[in-house]
């Protein structure tokens, strides 16, 4: 299962021309329409109880992000992703298709041979699909099956709860197709890697009040500090402002490259940190200047959680270097590396990397922008946690462009 | 005006903690005042605080480690602050655990007051999560309108029953009326009334017990009042829950004056901190 929550100015959603989608594609490299048959996510009922808590938790935690939801079911698994109104944040949750008892997914005729056109997936209303998992806990108790079934043709999805007692719950939803929903993140090129549990970022998001929409996290390699968000017009006078202060001795990994600030949005994380607690997994946190903060969170052994977050950074003034040199130049915003568009870069998780596609991270939008304007979102994604199943390829998000051009001198990159 | 101030102990720590929650609950602005030794919390019983007032004493020594104040002059060694409790109430309820809890008065961007919580963490420092709580400084020449109230001279005197229970009861009321009519004798009797179109509930408390109250020319107050005979006054019942919702711990002494159709004051008195809460009688 991953999970990614990210954002920062998505756009487009055509596949980029020529991008390798292997694994997804068919033989002649485009990737296959899916319909998803039947999706059982439960079986014995210990080992079930705890996924369907977590389906339950992913669920909510993408609800925190936006009202709708894209429920894409691939080959290799179900995609569920969401971006919210102003298209800073999106969520990104991946299910591979080991974590369910049984996954079926067949391809659909295309219809046209479209150069760039994915398979349209689905999208759905949140407020319909939470109250099947509404009380994640009863959840866990009752229902010692839950199937998933989609009909394409019909614009269905079926969600079916097999309860204790013989009582069975069926949710027909309706769902709209729409365009293909991806951002981009470009992971490994992050100067600045914080990892910790889970319930470290819950113990310091704690001490903000619930009310407090943006928090900034500012790295040094001597400390690092979360505060509460403040503009050059906020009125002190009126404002209660919390700080936490951590020493680096209190993360499992330190890498600070570049002196940062960045401002995310607290919702958001809160939705991330409710989901990443119940598993339980350690957290991290990758980030540059340019505002991509990506909270990747990995369970040791097989499964693996990753969280995104992209958030705009104010480039501090006075970048230090610890000797991991950052790609970025801190010193200037306008790098090449910033275009128009951005661009999925597929991270590895930690105990697999695959073969990473070299592909470019773009932040223009972020850096070209004014500082006054605040960009956030969140990533996160987590792998699949079957007892045996080996650790997935954490992809990350993917963004296709809108426009050929910022094509020209990038090397194409995956889509998920 | 310096003011610094730093709690250490943990059974402290929580014992203010409750105290603030409490203020927290009666009053959305109120006055802090910093004497040497004492703190205050006050609401002045102004209109715009809906004739409401408070007055809540402490003794600095019962709860701080280290307390230095210096007020805006010799002559006038004391702070007055204005502040939202809920802001300190906030900054206190996830420090419960913490090695250390630092008060200060700062001027960074406005008056605040500093928050500084020392938490105990795995590394070899400790997080420190500080809160910048803004603050009004209230000029000297305003200081007469934060005088501590006197008791008035009330026509019963009464202990209160049970918080716990005295609570419930209102809180029940409350879904049916706005107002509520507190009445009592000096026979330790007193009756909680409402009464609307269709219904009247009265809860009535007996062997409750007076107080005495040895007045400043030592005569006994209301010697000649009929003890059967009931003051009553009608206040609106939000502020009674309110101040009931508030309480956290049973108090030593919990007592309440009543001046007929005017005002009725409350006392409640624990070891180290004493409040009294005035509500006015509705016209």
């Amino acid at each position: 299962m991953k999970c990614v929550i990210g954002g920062a100015h998505l756009r487009g959603t055509r596949a980029a021309a020529g991008s390798d989608l292997s694994g997804l594609c068919g033989r002649n490299g485009r990737p296959r329409a899916g319909c998803l048959r039947a999706v059982r996510l439960n079986g014995h009922q210990g080992v079930c109880a705890e996924k369907g808590k977590m389906f339950g938790r992913a669920i909510h935690a993408i609800a925190r992000i936006s009202d709708e939801f894209w429920f894409d079911p691939l080959e290799k698994g179900l995609a569920l992703r969401s971006v919210n109104s102003s298209r800073s944040a999106y969520a990104y949750v991946f299910f591979s298709s080991m974590f369910f008892q049984h996954y079926c997914w067949t391809a659909l005729p295309q219809p046209r041979q479209k150069e760039k056109q994915l398979s349209p997936p689905c999208k759905v209303i949140i407020k319909s699909v939470l109250p099947v998992f509404r009380c994640v806990n009863v959840l866990e108790r009752n229902v010692e099956k839950c199937s998933i079934y989609t009909n394409i043709n019909d614009h269905h999805i079926t969600f079916q709860l097999l309860c204790k007692h013989g009582v069975v719950k069926t949710y027909n939803l309706t769902f709209q197709e729409c365009d293909p929903l991806q951002a981009v993140f470009a992971k490994h090129m992050c100067p600045n890697v914080l990892k910790v549990h889970s319930r470290l970022l819950a113990d310091i998001v704690i001490h903000f009040p619930t009310s407090q929409e943006e928090v900034t996290l500012s790295v040094t390699p001597m400390k690092v500090c979360f505060k509460s968000y403040t503009e050059e017009d906020t009125d002190f006078s009126k404002t209660m402002l919390t700080e936490v202060q951590l020493n680096p001795d209190e993360f499992d990994y330190f890498q600070v490259g570049v002196d940062s600030e960045v401002t995310f949005c607290l919702k958001e994380l809160r939705g991330l940190l409710a989901f990443s607690e119940a598993t339980s997994v350690p957290v991290s946190i990758h980030f540059d200047i340019s505002g991509n903060l990506e909270t990747h969170t990995e369970k040791a052994g097989n499964a693996s959680m990753d969280k995104d977050s992209s958030t705009q950074a104010n480039a501090s003034k006075k970048p230090q270097r610890n000797g991991k040199t950052p790609s970025a130049e801190p010193a200037k915003p306008a790098s090449p590396l910033v275009k128009q568009e951005r661009k999925v870069i597929p991270g590895a998780t930690e105990g697999d990397t695959t073969g990473v596609e070299g592909t470019t991270t773009a932040h223009a939008a972020l850096a070209g922008e004014s500082h006054y304007e605040k960009f956030h979102s969140l990533f996160f994604g987590a792998v699949s946690c079957k007892e045996d199943a080996v650790s997935h390829t954490f992809h990350s998000l993917a963004t296709a462009s809108d426009s050929e051009e910022d094509f020209g001198n990038v090397p194409s990159s995956p889509v998920v | 005006m310096r003011f610094r101030a730093k709690i250490v102990d943990l059974a402290c720590l929580n014992h203010f903690s409750r105290v603030i929650n409490t203020i927290a609950k009666l009053a959305k602005t109120c006055t802090l005042r910093l004497t040497v030794s004492k703190l205050y919390f006050i609401l002045s019983d102004k209109v715009a605080n809906g004739g409401v007032g408070m007055w809540c004493e402490l003794n600095q020594g019962n709860f701080f480690d280290e307390f230095q104040m210096e007020g805006v002059d010799a002559e006038h060694n004391e702070i007055y602050l204005e502040l939202m409790p809920e802001n300190l109430s906030r900054a206190l309820k996830t420090a419960q655990n913490a090695n250390a809890v630092k008060m200060k008065l700062t001027n960074k961007h406005c008056p605040c007051l500093r928050v500084a919580v020392e938490l105990p963490s795995l590394s070899s420092s400790s997080r420190i999560v500080t809160h910048d709580i803004p603050v009004g400084v209230i000029p000297r020449r305003l200081w007469n309108d934060f005088r501590e109230p006197s008791v008035p001279d009330f026509d019963v005197s009464i202990y209160l029953p049970v918080l716990k229970t005295m609570k419930s009861v209102v809180d029940r009321m409350k879904n049916l009326s706005n107002s509520i009519m507190i009445e009592a004798n000096l026979s330790g009797e007193m009756n909680l009334k409402i009464e609307t179109d269709l219904v009247c509930v009265t809860t009535h408390f007996k062997d409750l017990g007076n107080p005495s109250w040895a007045l400043e020319d030592g005569c006994q107050s209301s010697q000649d009042r009929d003890p059967e005979s009931m003051a009553e006054a009608r206040i609106d019942i939000r502020k009674l829950q309110q101040l009931l919702a508030g309480q956290q711990v049973n108090p030593t002494k919990a007592l309440c004056n009543i001046v007929s159709k005017r005002v009725v004051h409350f006392i409640l008195l624990h070891e180290d901190v004493s409040l009294q809460y005035f509500i006015p009688a509705l016209t």
